[in-house]
């Protein structure tokens, strides 16, 4: 059970659909793990429906109805499973957007403990990524030029403010500065979702900044 | 655009209740009909009540033409139609299902608008709602009914706010740049709505 959830804010703007893709994706993902959030979100979901009801209807003629009841036959589309499927804990959306294994990822290593895989949402400003920390590792000092979404997948890590294990989920505000270090026993997984640039604070790392780029899409 | 809440007579708020609390209005059992039946008498009905909702909120962004309005309208109701046998009325209103439809079609169609390139259709990154606990779906069905109350004592600014939010989709920075009101102001103005409609995070 996660300790650490997406805030009211945040999940008013899920619920309204105002939320960017990317960030969308990585809440849905927290929310099909977390009764609280479920709950939350149901009411939310009311308060949609609540206010949808009490708009003033606007006339819609019967040459739209005829279109659509002329429609009712059509084949009805495919869909994917929300959930993961029985003995995968993949969530279902990474599933389908890593389009294979996680052992199939093409991965960037940043030093020794931390390698990136960018896995591609179609969100043009936010880039969605896994973290993998090795068990113990820690990720340089840096600071956020922007917000930072993280979700733990498996395994957690701790920094100055606490320490998170999987299913927790955690928006860090720009001008945050952190130096995540990864539980010693087991590896970290995360999904991170970014809307600019990391940007290392630790002296060893600042040279790496200029390349640093946000791979959104 | 919120209209005075009129109450017509075929409103099935509140709605008579089966021996196991299940909500057994109008609407409810059209989407009844049409999954087991195919009916399209009942079909139409909940079309007439529900199309010209589903244009309303269509408009309320303001972005979309009429003629794109007219589209959403008939893809919701279509997926209404397609997806009934997954509605279950033990766990939501039937509004509040063909609302998570209308505005997840309205999310698509903006991305589509805007040539997003995306394998993902905003249904897919939508909670998974409907595997609920059944003690879990009665108290979602009594704060639904508590919050369709509770609507109407809102002070006018957090009710605005609320319908800029959710009717016209609108972040709640693109609200404090409309209204010219700090963004502070719009998250504590949420906060307070929702304080006043008993939701929150219990944990």
């Amino acid at each position: 059970m996660s300790k650490f959830h997406p805030d009211l804010d945040l999940l008013t703007e899920y619920s309204a659909g105002t939320l960017p893709l990317a960030q969308a994706a990585c809440v849905s993902i927290h929310v099909n793990q977390c009764d609280h959030c479920r709950r939350v979100l149901g009411q939310l979901n009311e308060l949609g429906a609540s206010l949808m009801e009490s708009l003033q209807p606007e006339p819609v003629g019967d040459e739209q109805l005829n279109a659509v009841l002329a429609r009712l036959d059509e084949e009805t589309p495919l869909q994917y499973e929300r959930r993961a499927q029985d003995g995968d804990n993949t969530p279902a959306i990474l599933q389908r957007l890593m389009r294979g294994d996680f052992s199939d990822l093409s991965w960037k290593n940043i030093g020794a403990a931390l390698r990136i895989s960018y896995l591609k949402t179609g969100d043009p400003q936010h880039e969605f990524a896994l973290y993998h920390i090795r068990a113990g590792g820690r990720i340089p000092e840096h600071t956020h030029r922007g917000g930072e979404m993280t979700l733990i997948l498996q395994g957690g890590f701790s920094d100055s403010q606490g320490s998170y294990h999987a299913g927790d989920f955690i928006y860090r505000r720009p001008g945050d500065v952190h130096a995540p270090t990864a539980l010693q026993s087991e590896d970290c997984i995360c999904l991170a979702v970014l809307d600019a640039p990391l940007k290392f604070t630790d002296w060893r790392f600042r040279w790496m900044n200029p390349f640093l780029r946000l791979r959104a899409g | 655009m919120l209209a005075v809440s009129e109450t017509t007579g075929d409103e099935p708020t509140g709605g008579a209740r089966s021996a196991d609390g299940t909500r057994i209005d109008e609407w409810s059992e059209c989407l009844r009909l049409i999954a087991e039946n195919q009916d399209r008498a009942a079909f139409t009905r909940l079309f007439r009540h529900f199309a010209p909702l589903m244009k309303a909120f269509a408009l309320s962004g303001s972005t979309l033409s009429a003629n794109h309005a007219d589209e959403l309208v008939q893809e919701v109701m279509l997926k209404v139609w397609q997806k009934a046998g997954a509605f279950n009325p033990k766990k939501a209103a039937a509004s509040t299902w063909i609302y998570t439809i209308a505005r997840n079609c309205r999310t698509d169609l903006y991305r589509r608008l805007q040539k997003f390139d995306t394998p993902l259709a905003a249904e897919d990154v939508t909670g998974d709602l409907e595997s609920e606990e059944a003690f879990m779906a009665l108290h979602q069905r009594r704060s639904g009914e508590r919050i369709r109350q509770l609507m109407g004592e809102l002070p006018n600014d957090q009710a605005q706010i609320l319908a800029k939010v959710y009717m016209e989709g609108k972040s709640h920075s693109e609200v404090a740049g409309e209204l010219d009101i700090p963004l502070g102001t719009v998250k504590s103005r949420v906060r307070l709505a929702l304080q006043k409609l008993q939701i929150q995070i219990d944990r």
